[in-house]
């Protein structure tokens, strides 16, 4: 190309020059020595306009590349002087050591200084130049294919200044940089605009052959590098000496810093990267040890509901990948360790209690059972707590804790009952003390421990046997609220799970109205009117929990007999076609007694009214023994003891029972208490209503739930093979098995005991070709 | 369109606010243009570095800008279709549209220039 260039600095005189020469050499002295006066920040003794067209006559003459080569080499040695006189005097002291000598990094922060003044130069200077040579931009440099001149000043400043190939320049640049952000780590004041020049600096300097910045070639990596390593060190002394909560903080805040940071005087690009750094070191290397943390961990954490740490802990951890995987199993398991803790305690009540059984103190049984209910509700509280001031209410996290808690609540068998009877508890005398809102909100928490129960069946046998005493004894305390209950169970479970439920009510109303005809037609009789007030409910056998086939035995007086009679005339009258059967144990009677100091209502049982009958045949002072009573009453025994119980040793003593004792032997004798008094008028004889069964009893529940899971399974069989009247084996089990999860988990034994069966009985037969297919039998 | 054109021609010929004072042309041959270097500077690159900080000459608080190696009526055409977009040939002998290509190329009107040589 253009060998024959000028010499910068001077021109010759022309020796020979012919007239485009002399032109060629004139204008490139003009502009070169203008150049040169830019760089003296001379730029006000130039003319814009007599420059632009020198260039441009250049340019007009072909002599494009001259003044382009010219340019680049005035600049170079432009930035080749800057090199020397401004940037390497300004070298920090004996490079690398200088971080130990000079912990201030002045040296390093002054050459910083040095550096963005001579970039800011080198800028100002060629945004000129560029104006001056817009014309040789526009035509030259575009047919020449060559960078514009702004851009060839950034490629000599890249070459000659950042990483000349004379001078250290670059090594100290990047000690300097990573010095200076060192520095501010360990908290001291650094300068950041200087930090921040040289980054922008390096961030308008692109690499040759990458195309990338020589932000992103020469400092992005070792920056990352040696951050890598400082926090790679910093994690090892902090989980050593914090305990989790100031562990989290200080990782909060380095997160904090390095986004600063970035934000500051760094590229937007290197902000995953360092953030990955510090999340990796911080955080992913010490999981398990700043969860495991003895006293201050995650278990401390939950148990001290420290929910500002805890909620720290979710969103720092949830920054990687193992993170709330970790958290969620340590939670888990504390929850099934505090579950399995509230199971204990149960269990060891009613061992106890098991050793004082004869005791007869009933209400201990039901308020172990809303003992754990309750703390399963505090502890469902305390961790829906948790989820929501902690854990930003985390799905993931609610069907990990939902988990655990089905997982205890499980483990207790007697779950169902349990819960059935803390309903029980609270449809009964909870509302004394409790607003309807407090009941039903109660009640809503514990729909949500009913969903963990796997036994749906279980529960519901319970709770029909709970809610037919509170409604046949009268002590449901507000209808709303056991049909709000119900309402709750159907939205859960669906309408079969509650039409008998809902049949049970009905009964009760519909009884009423028939009372109401009852004593219209007694009015309107000729018949003798009965002696007492006779109530009846009339009870649907198969919504009912009991036996309702057969009455019990009982020797009733004879006008209750009587009366008996009236009411079953007038209803068979009514309903030709059924059966009534007398529930003697079920009934309730209000009778008066005189005793000495005055009368009394009381509001007995129907046995314990014809107890006490036999006692109005009786002299002052004379007794019955337990038999005599067995005997002419002819109540069953258990019912009888209880009964007894209930007179002669609760709080009030209507009979005076001889040995004394809370329980009846046989042999016992009882006479009227003539002593009794009482402060109320009306005095209502508690009966145990609900209580924890007995294991006989539970035995029998079991019995009948494992017939009643017998009769759904084969139900189910039919049902799915009636639709696709040919299954194969495991198929038929799958699909039973989806059918009846929501209510219980059958177990494949079990349905295959069921499949024989239903073979024996012909609604199916074995595939003649392969014995594991099925086929429906019309 | 006509109006903006018609009403910026207009403060061509009788300038108004006016900040910039361009000298053309050389010798007998001179003329001042009255001229506002918001205008300049938005339509035109060359105009945006002449009078960009870095470059201006003021005298008396005006701008002094000279251009010597164009003629008046040349400049006067370039300055109309700074203001207004629009320039008429057709009144204009061949020498000064010749002049007209030379100074549009040089002061990178590319547009002017390709309409220039076109014609």
């Amino acid at each position: 190309m253009s060998s024959r260039k000028q010499p910068k600095g001077k021109i010759r005189p022309p020796k020979k020059p012919n007239s485009a020469d002399a032109q060629f050499n004139d204008n490139w002295d003009r502009l070169a020595q203008a150049i040169r006066e830019i760089h003296k920040k001379n730029a006000s003794i130039l003319s814009f306009e007599e420059l632009y067209r020198n260039a441009y006559n250049m340019v007009l003459h072909k002599n494009g590349d001259k003044l382009y080569n010219g340019v680049r080499e005035v600049i170079t040695q432009h930035l080749e002087e800057v090199a020397v006189s401004q940037v390497v005097p300004a070298f920090p002291l004996s490079g690398a050591s200088s971080s130990q000598t000079n912990p201030n990094g002045a040296g390093g922060a002054n050459f910083l200084k040095v550096l963005k003044t001579v970039w800011e130069d080198h800028t100002t200077c060629m945004l000129m130049i560029r104006d001056i040579l817009m014309y040789m931009d526009r035509v030259y440099a575009k047919t020449a294919n060559v960078p514009l001149v702004y851009d060839l000043g950034l490629d000599l400043f890249r070459d000659t200044i950042v990483r000349s190939q004379n001078y250290p320049i670059q090594n100290h640049l990047l000690e300097v940089l990573l010095q200076q952000i060192k520095l501010e780590r360990e908290n001291e004041i650094i300068d950041r605009t200087n930090v921040k020049a040289s980054i922008d600096m390096l961030l308008e300097l692109t690499d040759a052959s990458t195309k990338d910045t020589v932000y992103a070639t020469d400092f992005e990596n070792k920056f990352l590098e040696t951050s890598s390593e400082y926090y790679r060190v910093e994690g090892q002394m902090l989980v050593g000496e914090y305990d989790a909560p100031e562990y989290m903080k200080k990782v909060d805040k380095r997160l904090n810093e390095e986004e600063q940071r970035v934000r500051h005087y760094l590229s937007q690009t290197t902000e995953p990267k360092i953030r990955n750094i510090v999340e990796e070191e911080l955080i992913s290397k010490h999981l398990k040890t700043v969860i495991e943390m003895e006293n201050s961990g995650l278990i401390p954490m939950l148990r001290n509901e420290k929910m500002d740490d805890l909620g720290r802990m979710y969103k720092l951890f949830g920054r990687v990948v193992k993170g709330h995987d970790e958290m969620k199993s340590a939670i888990s398991d504390y929850i099934r360790e505090l579950g399995k803790a509230i199971n204990e305690t149960v269990t060891s009540n009613t061992t106890a209690e098991g050793g004082n059984a004869a005791s007869g103190d009933k209400q201990t049984g039901a308020t172990v059972a809303v003992r754990w209910v309750q703390e399963v509700l505090d502890l469902k509280d305390k961790f829906d707590k948790v989820q929501n001031l902690a854990l930003s209410n985390d799905k993931a996290f609610q069907t990990s804790f939902n988990e655990a808690f089905e997982y205890f609540i499980n483990k207790n068998s007697k779950s169902p009952e349990f819960i059935s009877l803390f309903i029980d508890d609270n449809l009964k005398k909870g509302l004394k003390g409790k607003t309807e809102e407090e009941v039903d909100s109660v009640l809503d928490k514990t729909i949500t421990l009913f969903r963990f129960i796997g036994e749906k069946d279980v529960f519901e046998r319970y709770y029909k046997q709970h809610l037919a005493k509170r409604l046949l004894l009268g002590r449901s305390v507000s209808d709303d609220a056991e049909r709000g209950m119900i309402g709750k169970l159907k939205v859960e479970c669906g309408y079969q799970f509650t039409t008998k439920l809902e049949g049970m009510f009905n009964d009760m109303r519909i009884s009423s109205d028939t009372m109401t005809d009852f004593k219209e037609y007694l009015d309107k009789s000729v018949l003798e009117k009965p002696k007492l007030d006779l109530s009846v409910t009339v009870l649907t056998s198969t919504f009912w929990p009991m036996n309702l086939s057969a009455s019990p035995r009982c020797n009733l007086p004879p006008e209750l007999t009587k009366a008996c009679g009236t009411f079953q005339n007038f209803y068979l009258g009514r309903h030709s076609g059924r059966r009534l059967t007398w529930q003697s144990n079920m009934g309730t009677a209000d009778i008066r007694g005189s005793f000495k100091a005055r009368k009394h209502e009381l509001n007995v049982s129907t046995y314990q009214m014809v107890i006490l009958l036999m006692f109005n045949d009786k002299q002052d002072g004379e007794s019955l023994s337990y038999e005599q009573i067995k005997g002419e009453s002819d109540i069953p025994e258990a019912d009888l003891k209880r009964n007894l119980q209930s007179l002669a040793c609760a709080k009030y003593k209507i009979l005076v029972k001889e040995p004394k004792g809370k329980e009846i032997n046989p042999g016992d004798q009882f006479n009227f208490n003539n002593d009794f008094t009482a402060p109320l008028q009306r005095i209502k004889i508690q009966t145990v209503a609900s209580k924890v069964e007995s294991e006989g009893e539970r035995k029998e529940t079991r019995e009948k739930v494992e017939e009643a899971r017998k009769h759904q399974t084969e139900a189910a069989i039919v049902r799915i093979m009636k639709d696709r009247k040919t299954m194969e084996h495991n198929l038929l089990i799958a699909e039973v098995v989806k059918q009846l999860q929501s209510r219980f988990m059958p177990n494949p034994a079990l349905i295959k005991k069921r499949i024989e069966a239903l073979i024996e009985r012909e609604y199916l037969e074995r595939a003649t070709g392969d014995r594991r297919v099925y086929n429906y039998l019309a | 369109h006509l109006n903006l054109s018609k009403d910026l021609s207009l403060l061509l010929d009788y300038p108004d606010d006016y900040n910039v004072i361009i000298q053309v042309g050389e010798n007998q041959n001179t003329k001042e243009f009255r001229t506002h270097s918001v205008i300049l500077r938005a339509r035109s690159s060359y105009f945006k570095s002449a009078l960009s900080s870095n470059w201006i000459r003021k005298k008396d608080n005006m701008i002094i800008f000279s251009k010597p190696d164009l003629t008046p009526t040349c400049f006067d055409m370039i300055l109309r279709y700074i203001y207004t977009g629009e320039f008429d040939l057709t009144k204009q002998s061949g020498e000064n549209i010749l002049d007209l290509l030379v100074a549009s190329d040089e002061l990178l009107f590319e547009e002017l220039f390709r309409h220039v040589q076109d014609y």
